[in-house]
């Protein structure tokens, strides 16, 4: 064997361990306790955002509507939305695993993904 | 060539192939999965049936399995959306909407699943002298209109004309709903007269899908259909579904006034003026509207029912939702399988006799 031969089977053997930890670091913290407010307009995701930074996401969708996701102390919940019943705007401030936000009227839906799960299945409204 | 060569690049492909595995995830989230299929928690919402948010919760190893179970649920539920319909047609679907479309001029051959929800819509009518009466769609069109109008134009909400309500109740009589079993046909013999199943349309169809799923084989499954919840079975671990009601004083910091732990089959469902509405002169007028006011009711915030089916449940709680306070609890007292829950405008909570034993202390 010669000796570039074993620096490119150490290389690779560098890389592949690098893949590897990465992979299990990236799936492990898809599992483990990391919050996130999970945002979908007509069931397509529109994007992620960690409970842990407080923000105004502005939701705009494609005929002019909007949501504002607030995140704030660990909480989520919409603070101004177009919609003409409000019932996401009026809907409480929401941190546990499964729980969601919904605007029908816009086809938005804000799913907690993570975190600290409460003891209920389903709620009425 | 040498052998060392030969060797060498057999180790690189292999490493090659290892990378790759790595990247896919398979070489530690495959091994995971198949050595202890652990059963998970999952949840699936949906905005498109029955103008309302569906929510399935299941138990299933992986995301695909469940899938598989919320499809079966979600197909059914298409099934009755469409059927149960009354602003829209669907191609190739005779539905309510055919029917009303067709007072006074012709009977309608309809699925029996609609025949179904009509006779048990008019056992309904009996069991509460009239308070769920799935003919009044004349004057809750009114109201629907009102209400839109009101909705989308808030500095010009108004309450319609006590006379043009009236007028509208003279075509509300469920003898002119007619139903032939034998040639699957109804027939509304008033024109002026329409249905409307809002009442009972969304109770009645989700009993029907859970019954569905049950003959399926399908356990641990809990379907919350616009708030209409049923459960089969426990959790995974054998406990119950955990169900809790909604406060309807939106300004409170308590998201929830009652949990409940569901037996097998058991069904919750709350009707309330918290969720559907419009305020004409700073007054909150709410879509149940009473049939012999022919005004929206206003007595409670919400009224919760648990009770084994779930048609039943949703009738009941706009029943109960119109009544009296007396008058509903004997009504519900009298009966040893429904339980129901009060909740008055200023938080008061009043109980049936044996509500408290299902909730969460």
């Amino acid at each position: 064997m010669k000796r570039n031969d074993l620096i490119l089977i150490i290389v690779i053997l560098v890389l592949t361990f690098g893949f590897v930890i990465y992979s299990g670091f990236r799936q492990s913290r898809r599992v483990v306790d990391h919050p996130m407010a999970v945002v979908t307009v007509d069931g397509v995701e529109y994007g992620r955002y960690p409970l842990d930074e407080d923000r105004n996401e502005r939701i705009e969708l494609e005929n002019g509507a909007y949501n504002v996701l607030t995140i704030s102390n660990g909480e989520a919940y919409i603070s101004e939305a177009s919609c003409r019943d409000q019932i996401c705007v009026h809907h409480f401030h929401t941190h546990y695993a499964g729980d969601t936000i919904v605007c029908l009227p816009n086809k938005v839906v804000v799913e907690i993904v993570g975190g600290e799960e409460d003891d209920i299945d389903a709620a009425t409204h | 060539m040498n052998k060392t060569k030969g060797i060498s690049i057999i180790v690189i492909i292999g490493l090659i192939v290892l990378i790759l595995l790595a990247q896919s995830g398979k070489l530690f989230g495959g091994k995971a999965a198949t050595e202890e299929p652990e059963m998970q928690h999952y949840t699936a919402t949906f905005l498109d049936i029955f103008d309302t948010r569906t929510e399935i919760v299941g138990f299933a190893t992986n995301e695909d399995e469940f899938r598989k179970q919320a499809d079966i649920v979600k197909e059914r539920l298409v099934f009755y959306n469409n059927l149960y319909d009354i602003y829209n047609d669907y191609e190739g679907v005779n539905n309510i909407k055919t029917i009303n479309d067709n007072a006074g001029i012709a009977p309608v051959e309809v699925d029996d699943e609609i025949i179904a929800l009509l006779k048990f819509s008019k056992e309904m009518y009996d069991e509460t002298d009239g308070r769920v009466n799935v003919a009044m769609g004349s004057v809750l069109s009114i109201w629907h209109e009102y209400r839109e109008y009101g909705s989308e134009n808030p500095e010009r909400a108004a309450l319609p004309k006590l006379e043009e309500l009236q007028a509208a109740a003279e075509h509300t009589n469920i003898e002119d709903l007619i139903i032939d079993e034998d040639a699957h046909t109804v027939y509304l013999a008033d024109p002026e007269m329409s249905l409307d199943v809002g009442s009972t349309g969304k109770g009645f169809a989700c009993q029907r899908v859970m019954d569905y799923c049950r003959e399926q084989g399908m356990d641990h499954l809990l379907l919350s259909l616009g708030g209409n919840i049923s459960g089969i079975g426990t959790r995974y671990d054998g406990t119950p579904f955990r169900v809790a009601i909604q406060n309807p004083d939106m300004d409170s910091d308590e998201e929830y006034i009652e949990k409940l732990d569901l037996e097998d089959g058991q069904c919750v469902v709350s009707s309330g003026d918290y969720q559907r509405y419009y305020v004409v002169d700073d007054k909150v007028y709410c879509h149940i509207i009473n049939p012999d006011t022919l005004f929206p009711a206003d007595t409670f915030a919400a009224v919760s029912i648990l009770t084994k089916d779930s048609g039943e449940a949703d009738a009941l709680s706009t029943a109960l939702y119109t009544m009296s306070l007396e008058d509903g609890m004997a009504f519900v007292n009298g009966r040893d399988d429904i339980e129901a829950m009060w909740v008055f405008h200023d938080g008061k909570k009043v109980y049936s006799d044996h509500f408290e034993e299902s909730t969460v202390k």
